[in-house]
């Protein structure tokens, strides 16, 4: 019955419909033979993907590796997101553990794995001042920078929550974190970088 | 100690928008490329998947043989029953009751060739005043149950047959014979003038 509906509701919708569909419809679209389907969903995750591999790995030819390896795994599997899960916290988390595969598969030290202490590193967050945050330096380099002097737990929660527009509690379940954690490693991660940021303009 | 949740995402907006990392164009091509190719086929429907099985050697051979028997067992449920030769054919008990009870034309009509599908009556007298159309009708009513009964049935020889032996066994020196076949004839039909009919078989 409910086939029967969705055969009724994609015979009568209109074209533009699609476009609107949500990530796990456009997949299930692209499955059954629909191309198209597979373009909107590549143009909805592309630059957010890449930029989160870029973020966390920091190498560029890294980055363009695994984020191939990810669509081309996920072109060929053939399977869908498994139980709660969104496409997008699926396909994050492909290319998270992509990205931890080849680290390990060429003896690179995994940032990701280490314990980490929280407190240990939230210094005094200065920098509230809404004028202050404003004046965030603005150059490329020097936010790349700021950015991998995070720790590696706590980029990759920023970048997560930056780039995916994943939300806490979907960054928990992908990174396999308590949601305190995330919530603390994302709030220590927005401190340093402000205050990184903002020495950097002062100087 | 600031909250996330509580204070404006600064950091975060500023990030989104003064990134700039894009995938390479050639990435996209080739993604989108190894996309396209890799596309299944859309689901045949139901019939396109048995057109599809029809066209697979082992099924057209089950459907050859499927059709095959349902054929055969269309024949052999349409094969018209025999026709009797209604010269040889057993006369029922109970047709010849009914065949005694008619008039002659009627009963004449079992034995007629119009009436191909229906056994012989046992021996009636032949009439030649009968309606056809009237012989026909009751031809037909009487079919079904003389094929009933044709099989219990033994042969009888026709009245002029017999009426013919008993001239024969006279002419023959067995008048004994005779008297006792004519006797017997009487007993059978008695509503016939067997000595009116006899004479006129004399004449001719």
């Amino acid at each position: 019955m409910s086939r029967l509906k969705g055969f009724i509701s994609q015979l009568f919708a209109p074209a533009s419909s699609t476009e609107a569909s949500s990530d796990e419809a456009l997949l299930a679209l692209y499955r059954e033979g629909d191309g198209a389907a597979f373009e909107i969903l590549y143009a909805r995750h592309r630059q957010g993907l890449y930029r989160f591999l870029l973020g966390l790995s920091g190498r560029a030819e890294l980055a363009e590796e695994v984020y191939q390896e990810t669509w081309l795994s996920l072109i060929r599997s053939g399977s869908q997101p498994h139980g709660r899960a969104t496409f997008r916290t699926w396909l994050y988390q492909i290319a998270r553990n992509r990205l931890i595969d080849h680290w390990r598969k060429h003896g690179v030290h995994q940032p990701l794995h280490d314990s980490y202490d929280e407190q240990a590193h939230a210094l005094p967050d200065d920098t509230t001042d809404p004028e202050q945050l404003l004046s965030l330096s603005r150059d490329s380099q020097r936010l790349e920078a700021a950015l991998q002097a995070l720790p590696a737990d706590q980029r990759e929660v920023f970048l997560l929550r930056a780039y995916s527009d994943l939300d806490l509690p979907q960054i928990a379940t992908l990174t396999e974190t308590p949601l305190e954690t995330v919530k603390s490693r994302l709030r220590y991660a927005q401190q340093k970088l402000r205050r990184l940021l903002a020495e950097e303009v002062l100087t | 100690m600031t909250d996330a949740k509580h204070t404006p995402n600064r950091t975060l907006e500023h990030y989104r928008e003064q990134a700039t990392g894009e995938p390479p164009a050639h990435l996209d091509a080739l993604i989108l490329a190894a996309a396209r190719s890799a596309v299944p086929a859309p689901k045949p429907g139901l019939w396109q998947r048995w057109l599809r099985a029809c066209q697979q050697p082992r099924w057209q051979v089950a459907f050859a043989s499927l059709v095959g028997i349902a054929l055969m067992l269309s024949l052999v449920q349409r094969t018209p029953e025999q026709v009797p030769s209604y010269d040889f054919a057993p006369a029922a008990p109970v047709a010849k009751q009914e065949a005694e009870a008619a008039p002659p034309a009627l009963a004449r009509s079992l034995n007629a060739p119009a009436g191909a599908l229906s056994a012989p009556a046992p021996a009636a007298p032949m009439a030649e005043s009968a309606a056809p159309a009237q012989a026909e009708s009751f031809s037909a009513d009487m079919a079904d149950e003389a094929k009933a009964s044709k099989r219990a049935a033994a042969p009888v020889k026709s009245l002029d047959e017999q009426l013919r032996e008993v001239l024969r066994l006279e002419k023959t020196g067995h008048p004994q014979a005779a008297d006792k076949l004519l006797a017997d004839l009487h007993k059978r039909f008695p509503n016939e003038n067997l000595s009116a009919r006899l004479k006129e078989l004399q004449k001719n």
